[in-house]
C-alpha cells in the first residue's frame, strides 16, 4: 500500500528568510515551518505533553529548536525529539523543500 | 538532624499559631552583608545575577524566566489556596555573609550558634560525608569528605557549582524543570539562589549522605534554592535535606526546584525532612529522570509549613528503571499538606511504587495528588500506588486526588487506598499496658508512619519519632 501525499504551497522562499518561521494550515491541523539559518523544517503545531499548540512558541534557530509555550519543553526541529521534559513523546515532522523559489510542504 | 539543645520563641509571635515548634526562634539581621527591597521586578533578578557575577546566559535565562512568571496565572487546580502570597512582600535575595566558611569557625557567631542549635556541626563530624548549610540565599557552610572529592565527587553550592563547572551545569541545567513548567518554577528560575550541585562519577559509591540544611531568618523571606544532583553510570548517592524557619505573624515563601538526573544504572536516594515553621507556604517542584537499569528514590516527609503543595516526579526513560516515592504528611492546627507524587512510565519493564502516608489533627488538612503515566510502548511495566489518611480527630480533614493514565495493554497497575482512625481496641489494648492514651495514640501514629521512618538513617529515624511525638502533644483530651 502507498501512502498518497498532498503537497501544500507554503509560501515564496523570500517571504521566510533564516530565523522566520510560519504556521500553515492543512486540513484540520496545523503545522510550523521553520528556517533554521537556511534548512527548512516542518513539525506538527501540538505539544505531546498536553496537547497545546507548539509552533507559536519562542524559536532558536541557532540550535534548531522551539519551545512550548505553555511548559517550556524544547523541541528539536529536526527530528520533532523533546530535549526537555516534561513532554517525552516525539511529535511528527514533515517533509518540505523549496521548488521553483516556493516553500512545498508534504503532508501525509 | 541532631535535637537542638535550645529553642527561643517570642511567646507574642506564637500565639495562635503553635506551641510545639522548637526551630521558631531568630537571629539579628544586623551584620548582613546585603538585603534586597522587598518586592520582585527585572532590576531585582539582574541585582541577583550582578551580585552572583553570572554569565551572560544565566543572566538572560533568569530575565526570560521572569517574563514567564509574570505571564502565566497562579494555577487554577490549586483551589485558591496560594492566594494569600503576596510577591510584592518578599525578600528576594538577601545575603547575610560575605564569604562562605570552609571550617565552622569562618562562619559568623549568629549564624553558626543557629546552626549549633540545630545539631548541624555535630551531626557532620557523626555521621556525614558531606554538609551545606543555606542561610537565607546563600550557602554560608560547604564541606565534603576529601577521600570522595578525590575520587572526583562534586558537591558544591549551586552558586559555586555554576562558576567552578559551568560547562557541566549549562548541559543539565532546566532540562528537566524548564523555566516555563509551572508559575513556581519560572519564580525559581528568575531569582533561584544557593541549592546543591552534586555529581558522582561513573562507580562511584557515595556511602555516607550528604546534607544539606536549610535555614530562613528574615520575616517576610523568600528562599529558592536550585538543585541539581548528576549521578553518572552506575553510581550512588544519598542525600539529605532539612529545613527550619522563625515562626513570625506574617508568612515566608520557600519555593526550591530540584533536578536530578540518574544515568544508566545508577541509584539516587533523596530524602526531606521538612519542618518549616507554620507561617512559611512550601511550594516545590523536585523531578528525576531515570535512564536503563537506574533507581530513583524520593523519601519525602512533610511535617512543618502552612501549605505544601509538591509531587516529586519520576520519569522513567530506560528500559528497567525503578522509582520510589514514600511521602508523609501531617497536617496539624492551620496546616495543609499538599503532598504526593509522579510516576511516569515511559520504557518498557519499568516499575514503580507511590506510597503515601497522612496524618491531620486539630483541624489540620491532607491531601494526597498524584500521577500514575504509561506510555504507549511501555510495555511490562508495573507500578503500585497506595494511599492511607490517619484522621485523628472530627474536625480534620483528607483528600485523594489520584490520577491515573494508561496508554499500553500489557502493564500491571494497581491503586489502594484507606483512610482510617485510631481504632478503640488499640487504644484500649495499649492503655492496659500501661499507657497514657496520650502515649498509645502515638504510638500508634509512630507504627503508621514506619515505613517512612526505616528508611530513614538511624539518627534521623530518631529525630523523626521525636518531632512527630511534639506533634502529637496535646492531642489527646
Amino acid at each position: 500500500m502507498t501512502e498518497t501525499t498532498t503537497t501544500i504551497d507554503v509560501c515564496p522562499a523570500g517571504e521566510l528568510p533564516a530565523g522566520a518561521s510560519r504556521i500553515v494550515e492543512a486540513g484540520e491541523r496545523k503545522i510550523g515551518v521553520f528556517n533554521c539559518d537556511g534548512a527548512l523544517h516542518a513539525i506538527e503545531d501540538r505539544c505531546s505533553h498536553d496537547d497545546g499548540p507548539l509552533a507559536e512558541g519562542p524559536f532558536d534557530p541557532s540550535t534548531c529548536t522551539v519551545e512550548c509555550p505553555r511548559h517550556g519543553s524544547l523541541f528539536d526541529l529536526r527530528t520533532g525529539r523533546p530535549r526537555t521534559l516534561p513532554a517525552y513523546l516525539p511529535v511528527e515532522t514533515f517533509p518540505v523543500h523549496v521548488v521553483d523559489g516556493t516553500i512545498k510542504l508534504e503532508v501525509p | 538532624m541532631a535535637t537542638p539543645e535550645i529553642a527561643i520563641a517570642a511567646p507574642d509571635q506564637l500565639e495562635g499559631i503553635k506551641d510545639s515548634y522548637e526551630y521558631g526562634f531568630h537571629d539579628s539581621e544586623t551584620d548582613y552583608a546585603f538585603k534586597a527591597k522587598k518586592g520582585l521586578s527585572r532590576q531585582v533578578v539582574e541585582d541577583i545575577s550582578s551580585h552572583k557575577d553570572e554569565p551572560q546566559w544565566m543572566r538572560d535565562f533568569r530575565l526570560k524566566a521572569l517574563e514567564h512568571f509574570e505571564a502565566r496565572p497562579m494555577p487554577k487546580w490549586a483551589g485558591g489556596h496560594m492566594d494569600g502570597i503576596d510577591f510584592q512582600n518578599i525578600h528576594y535575595f538577601v545575603r547575610a555573609s560575605e564569604k562562605q566558611g570552609r571550617t565552622w569557625d569562618e562562619v559568623p557567631d549568629d549564624i553558626k550558634n543557629t546552626f549549633d542549635k540545630l545539631g548541624i556541626p555535630e551531626a557532620e563530624r557523626k555521621f556525614l560525608a558531606g554538609v551545606g548549610a543555606q542561610y537565607e540565599s546563600e550557602v554560608v557552610y560547604h564541606q565534603i569528605r576529601e577521600d570522595l572529592e578525590k575520587q572526583g565527587v562534586i558537591f558544591k553550592d549551586m552558586d559555586t557549582g555554576l562558576r567552578e563547572h559551568e560547562d557541566l551545569v549549562r548541559e543539565y541545567f532546566s532540562t528537566v524543570i524548564p523555566a516555563n513548567d509551572n508559575k513556581l518554577a519560572a519564580l525559581n528560575s528568575a531569582v533561584w539562589s544557593g541549592g546543591s550541585f552534586v555529581y558522582v562519577p561513573p562507580g562511584v559509591h557515595v556511602e555516607m549522605p550528604l546534607q544539606a540544611y536549610f535555614r530562613i531568618n528574615t520575616e517576610n523571606m523568600g528562599q529558592f534554592e536550585r538543585t541539581l544532583i548528576i549521578a553518572d553510570e552506575g553510581s550512588f548517592v544519598h542525600y539529605i535535606e532539612g529545613c527550619t524557619a522563625p515562626t513570625y505573624t506574617t508568612d515566608s515563601l520557600h519555593s526550591a526546584v530540584v533536578e536530578i538526573i540518574c544515568k544508566p544504572g545508577s541509584r539516587v536516594r533523596y530524602t526531606t525532612i521538612q519542618n518549616w515553621s507554620h507561617n512559611v507556604y512550601n511550594l516545590v517542584t523536585k523531578r528525576a529522570v531515570a535512564y536503563e537499569g537506574a533507581t530513583m528514590e524520593w523519601i519525602d516527609g512533610n511535617l512543618g509549613s502552612k501549605l505544601t503543595m509538591k509531587y516529586p516526579s519520576i520519569y522513567l526513560m530506560g528500559e528497567r528503571a525503578h522509582g520510589e516515592i514514600l511521602s508523609i504528611a501531617f497536617a496539624g492546627k492551620g496546616q495543609h499538606q499538599d503532598a504526593g507524587g509522579k510516576c511516569v512510565h515511559i520504557a518498557p519493564n519499568t516499575t514503580s511504587t507511590i506510597t503515601s502516608k497522612s496524618i491531620s489533627k486539630d483541624g489540620g488538612r491532607a491531601s494526597y495528588r498524584g500521577l500514575l503515566e504509561v506510555a504507549p510502548g511501555a510495555t511490562g511495566s508495573k507500578s503500585k500506588v497506595v494511599c492511607d489518611a490517619l484522621l485523628l480527630d472530627e474536625e480534620s480533614r483528607s483528600d485523594t486526588y489520584p490520577t491515573i493514565r494508561i496508554g499500553e495493554d500489557d502493564v500491571d497497575v494497581g491503586h489502594e487506598a484507606t483512610v482510617s482512625k485510631i481504632g478503640e481496641e488499640q487504644l484500649f489494648y495499649l492503655m492496659s499496658r500501661g499507657l497514657s492514651e496520650e502515649e498509645a495514640s502515638g504510638m500508634i501514629v509512630g507504627g503508621f508512619i514506619e515505613p517512612f521512618t526505616r528508611e530513614l538513617p538511624m539518627e534521623y529515624a530518631v529525630e523523626m519519632n521525636r518531632l512527630i511525638e511534639l506533634q502529637m502533644e496535646g492531642s489527646i483530651g
